[in-house]
């Protein structure tokens, strides 16, 4: 790849995209010209909407006591001592009416409610000045329309007036009757928030604002990557730029980076009006209200600039990976218009994991760390909050995960420019019937990448299915789940559409060079295995109740032969024909050797996530990549089970190990059965030996081998006639 | 120089299988020389075109394009071919100058070379009036001669021209058959693709008539209406559409 190409074609994009209106008006304009609008408008409504007072007539207004009284003597108001406020006091307008006036009609009443001529009626019975003397019960009706939200807010404001009426009769009679003030209400909980002005105004802005980012980056990615892929075929400029020395891999990445920065100036400039209209409106309401408290400057204080800083640079991975999709989509697309229709299901997909984030109790854990989208706005939200604690911990395990999936969506991307059905697609009218014909009639060998993927999705669906019996642990069901799930997709998929079943599953005899290096590497990896769980959980630790849980499902069962069944020898088997198998081979059919193992090895990984504990995706991972180099240099999916048998049959066993002397030999850390040093360090120069033996043996063994063989059973077959 | 080696290409369709788009290409074009596919819509000629210029993948066969393989070597071969295709392919929000320019970094040129190159071409194709128009502004003319001075900036060995006069007027059609004829004269391998039969007979030393993906003859103008007796290139063209409705059978195979 030549940068000073990519540097050409990313200059003349930038170029077109600053010469298109469509992009400058989403970009520059819109933003400056939105927010400062929406703050116009919210402003108008709610300064119309908070000083219109409202109108309580009280019926019978003249039945009432003057002490404690419930009316301003003198005019229009309720009694000041009633509010805390008297931009408060000023909402409510009384009307007297006496008690003989034609309000006492309740069918008037409801019409003048109905009609909205008054927002509330609150009737005053004859006798409450004796009733309050004798300490009688009372009731004083409010009738108002549900329906109308003045109405409704008013009888609120009405209830709240009443209450506090209330509490002064009480008062009156406490002193009456010469009794504490605790007689009435003898517990006290007076509230005391910690959080300062400026925590809160940051718990505003930091669930707002990685929800605005995210949401703004991939808006600013999706136009250009159209303008600029699917444009660019329906204009016929994709011809002649293809036919340019410029490669594949060179195209993509101009165009990608042109995305990219169009995306962070879209997000990062909508940021930037967003917080200062935000700002604004903030000051303003509080001037309006009159009502400035000393902390209110705080609440709305913008976040510090350090966060500013991390959040503009967090920025860029999620804006990666949305640019590389976009493209990628785009690119599919004919026409501007066609392109236009894939927007919905991609905002389908993402607007759910950004908002999560918005919901409540959602917080970083290992779990989301590993969600393409959530993660990187759950650490914003953490650098919003000036939780540097949490933010500094899942750092690393949220951008790992989302720079892995960028680079993969920028291969997928650079994968779409090297098809020519794709680049050079007509427009063929999709054919139901046709397309199953094919799907039986015209099986390969092997399957492709997109039925190997729709192996993992009927997994997963399967296991959702089955998830009742995967939540019971008896060794029955577990099997059974275990058979269901992964196991029977993988096999009915390579029976229906595949040719060859057996080279689909690698069902050939390996090498028996591969079964002693599996073997081997199984033991000497054991003890690494358990050094990197007690790593992971010391960074992402286990919740107790589930540590119990699982340490029950081993305990219950004495059999070892049952153990070793469940956690090892099912397992093992069912795995590995549906990864190293099934999903290897259709992945290796489209991509080169070490894509096909790292895809493979990442669905491994998710699948761990889903089904078990997030903590195991990290081990599951770095397996699944040793079993896929296995499985592609022996060209056979057995010394993979016997991989997969050995190291979860250690894994079981060894936690059995009740012998102290024996356990002191072998373990420093006896409790969660850490080794001895000497012992990590013969592992790793076994380890070294053996995975460089794999690595050096030639890459296209697995054909060779597969292919002698098929070859060999011809002859038999043919001898045999 | 092009040396095609029985290309075939085909579509796969989910009803009907596997579709020949070409089958069975073969032919030679030397430098000096302007190499005429004729042939009617669809009948493969720009498929056979982008299989030389390396965006399609022959399904059999292979090419040799200015001494490289289009197989083992595409980067080569398109970097020592110009290729204008029917479309003018030219972006709307660019300059005739920023265009071009474009190009010519894309193939890697020295900017003090580029310029001199560019500014040869513009005065060759007297372009200068319209340098700073943008794409969305300019005629089909100035479209075609951008197009034009685009595919030659890096002064290739090799020139590709897939149906470049079709949909123009005659004025402009003049001004770019006079244009390849001179590139003929500067000494490039020159194919051109077409369905208009005079353009053939004016300007193609040989030809190669293509129909259904397959050519039903091929050789030097005068020589093809000998062999057919036929007094033009049109009345040649019928003859041999009507006899190659068998599509499985090449005509020359016939005779």
């Amino acid at each position: 790849m030549r940068w000073s190409i990519i540097w050409v074609i990313f200059r003349r994009e930038v170029r077109d995209q600053v010469r298109d209106r469509r992009t400058l008006f989403m970009i520059f304009v819109l933003p400056i010209l939105l927010y400062p609008i929406l703050g116009f408008t919210i402003l108008q409504l709610s300064t119309a909407f908070e000083q219109k007072p409202r109108t309580v007539v009280v019926l019978g207004a003249e039945r009432l006591p003057s002490n404690p009284s419930l009316l301003d003597p003198r005019g229009d108001r309720f009694a000041r001592e009633l509010f805390s406020s008297e931009a408060e006091e000023s909402r409510l307008i009384v009307d007297r009416e006496p008690a003989t006036s034609a309000w006492g009609d309740p069918a008037k009443r409801g019409e003048a409610l109905r009609s909205g001529k008054v927002d509330a009626v609150l009737v005053i019975p004859p006798d409450i000045g004796e009733r309050i003397d004798q300490v009688k019960p009372i009731e004083t009706p409010i009738i108002y329309n549900s329906v109308n939200e003045q109405s409704q807010l008013t009888y609120l404001r009405l209830r709240e007036v009443l209450r506090r009426w209330n509490d002064e009769i009480v008062a009156a009679r406490l002193v009456h009757d010469n009794k504490p003030e605790s007689y009435t209400e003898p517990v006290q909980a007076p509230p005391t928030d910690v959080a300062t002005g400026k925590q809160a105004g940051r718990n505003v802005w930091s669930r707002l604002f990685p929800f605005l980012l995210i949401i703004m980056s991939l808006t600013g990615a999706f136009y250009p990557a159209i303008d600029i892929c699917a444009g660019e075929k329906e204009r016929g400029t994709m011809e002649t730029l293809l036919i340019s020395p410029a490669s594949r891999g060179e195209i993509v990445m101009g165009k990608f980076f042109t995305v990219l920065l169009a995306s962070v100036l879209t997000a990062f400039l909508n940021l930037v009006s967003m917080g200062l209209t935000g700002f604004q409106l903030a000051r303003r309401m509080s001037a309006l209200a009159k009502s400035v408290g000393p902390g209110a400057a705080d609440v709305i204080a913008p976040p510090s600039l350090v966060s500013s800083f991390w959040m503009v640079l967090l920025l860029i991975p999620p804006a990666a990976f949305f640019s590389a999709v976009c493209i990628a989509l785009a690119v599919l697309a004919k026409s501007m218009k066609e392109g236009q229709y894939y927007m919905t299901p991609l905002y389908l997909i993402s607007l759910p994991l950004i908002f999560l984030t918005l919901a409540p109790g959602v917080s970083l854990d290992p779990f989301y760390s590993l969600v393409p989208i959530t993660g990187v706005s759950l650490l914003l939200r953490a650098i919003m909050q000036g939780d540097f604690v949490v933010a500094r911990r899942y750092f690393l395990p949220v951008l790992i995960p989302t720079c892995v999936y960028g680079v993969l969506a920028l291969r997928w991307a650079i994968d779409q420019f090297q098809r020519e059905d794709v680049l050079f697609r007509e427009a063929e009218k999709f054919d139901l019937k046709g397309w199953i014909v094919h799907l039986f009639r015209d099986k390969e060998e092997t399957p492709g990448p997109g039925m190997a993927l729709l192996c993992f999705v009927l997994m997963l669906s399967s296991a959702w299915f089955l998830i009742q019996w995967l939540a019971d642990t008896s060794p029955r069901s577990m099997v059974i789940s275990q058979v269901g799930f992964v196991l029977a997709p993988p096999l009915l998929l390579a029976l229906l559409l595949t040719s060859s079943p057996r080279r689909t599953l690698k069902f050939y005899a390996p090498k028996i060079e591969y079964i002693a290096i599996s073997l081997g590497l199984a033991i000497a990896i054991h003890p690494w295995g358990s050094e990197l769980a007690s790593w992971v959980e010391w960074i992402f630790p286990i919740p107790e109740e589930i540590r119990t849980r699982l340490g029950a499902m081993t305990a219950n069962i004495k059999n070892p032969l049952t153990l070793l069944t469940m956690f090892a020898i099912v397992p093992g088997i069912c795995e590995e024909i549906a990864f190293r198998g099934f999903i290897l081979s259709g992945l290796q059919n489209r991509y080169r050797n070490v894509t096909a193992i790292v895809l493979s090895a990442l669905l491994f990984g998710f699948l761990h996530v889903l089904l078990s504990l997030s903590q195991q995706a990290f081990n599951a991972t770095l397996l699944g990549l040793l079993l896929g180099l296995i499985a592609v240099r022996s060209g056979s999916v057995l010394p993979g089970i016997v991989f997969h048998v050995t190291h979860n049959g250690l894994a079981v066993m060894m936690s059995k190990v009740k012998n102290p002397s024996l356990s002191t030999w072998l373990y420093r850390d006896t409790v969660n059965g850490l080794y001895q040093k000497h012992w990590l360090a013969l592992g790793l120069a076994v380890m070294i030996v053996l995975i460089g033996r794999l690595i050096r043996n030639g890459s296209d063994r697995s054909n060779e081998a597969a292919e002698a063989t098929d070859k060999f059973e011809a002859e038999l077959v043919e001898s045999a006639r | 120089m092009i040396i095609a080696e029985r290309l075939c290409k085909s579509y796969f369709n989910y009803r009907k299988g596997w579709i020949p788009a070409v089958e069975d290409v073969s032919f030679e074009c030397l430098p000096g020389m302007i190499f005429g596919l004729l042939g009617p819509n669809g009948a493969g000629k720009t498929t056979t075109l982008r299989m030389l210029s390396t965006v399609l993948r022959p399904t059999s066969g292979t090419a040799y394009v200015a001494g490289y393989n289009v197989l083992y070597n595409p980067a080569a071969v398109r970097s020592h071919i110009g290729y204008m295709s029917a479309g003018t392919g030219i972006y709307d929000r660019m300059s005739a100058w920023e265009l071009v320019e474009y190009y010519g970094k894309l193939y890697g040129m020295e900017s003090d070379r580029l310029r001199e190159r560019m500014e040869t071409i513009f005065d060759w194709l007297k372009m200068n009036d319209f340098r700073d128009v943008l794409g969305s502004k300019m005629s089909t003319g100035m479209k075609q001669k951008v197009s034009i001075a685009r595919t030659i900036v890096h002064d290739p060995p090799v020139l590709i021209f897939d149906e470049p006069t079709s949909g123009l007027d005659i004025l402009v059609v003049r001004v770019v058959l006079q244009k390849i004829e001179e590139l003929r004269e500067q000494g490039k391998t020159i194919i051109f693709s077409t369905h208009a039969m005079h353009e053939v007979q004016k300007l193609c030393s040989r030809v190669a008539i293509l129909h259904r993906g397959r050519i039903q003859a091929s050789g030097g103008v005068g020589e093809l209406l000998d062999r057919y007796e036929s007094s033009d290139l049109e009345d040649l063209f019928f003859k041999l559409v009507e006899r190659g409705g068998d599509i499985n059978t090449p005509v020359e195979s016939v005779y």
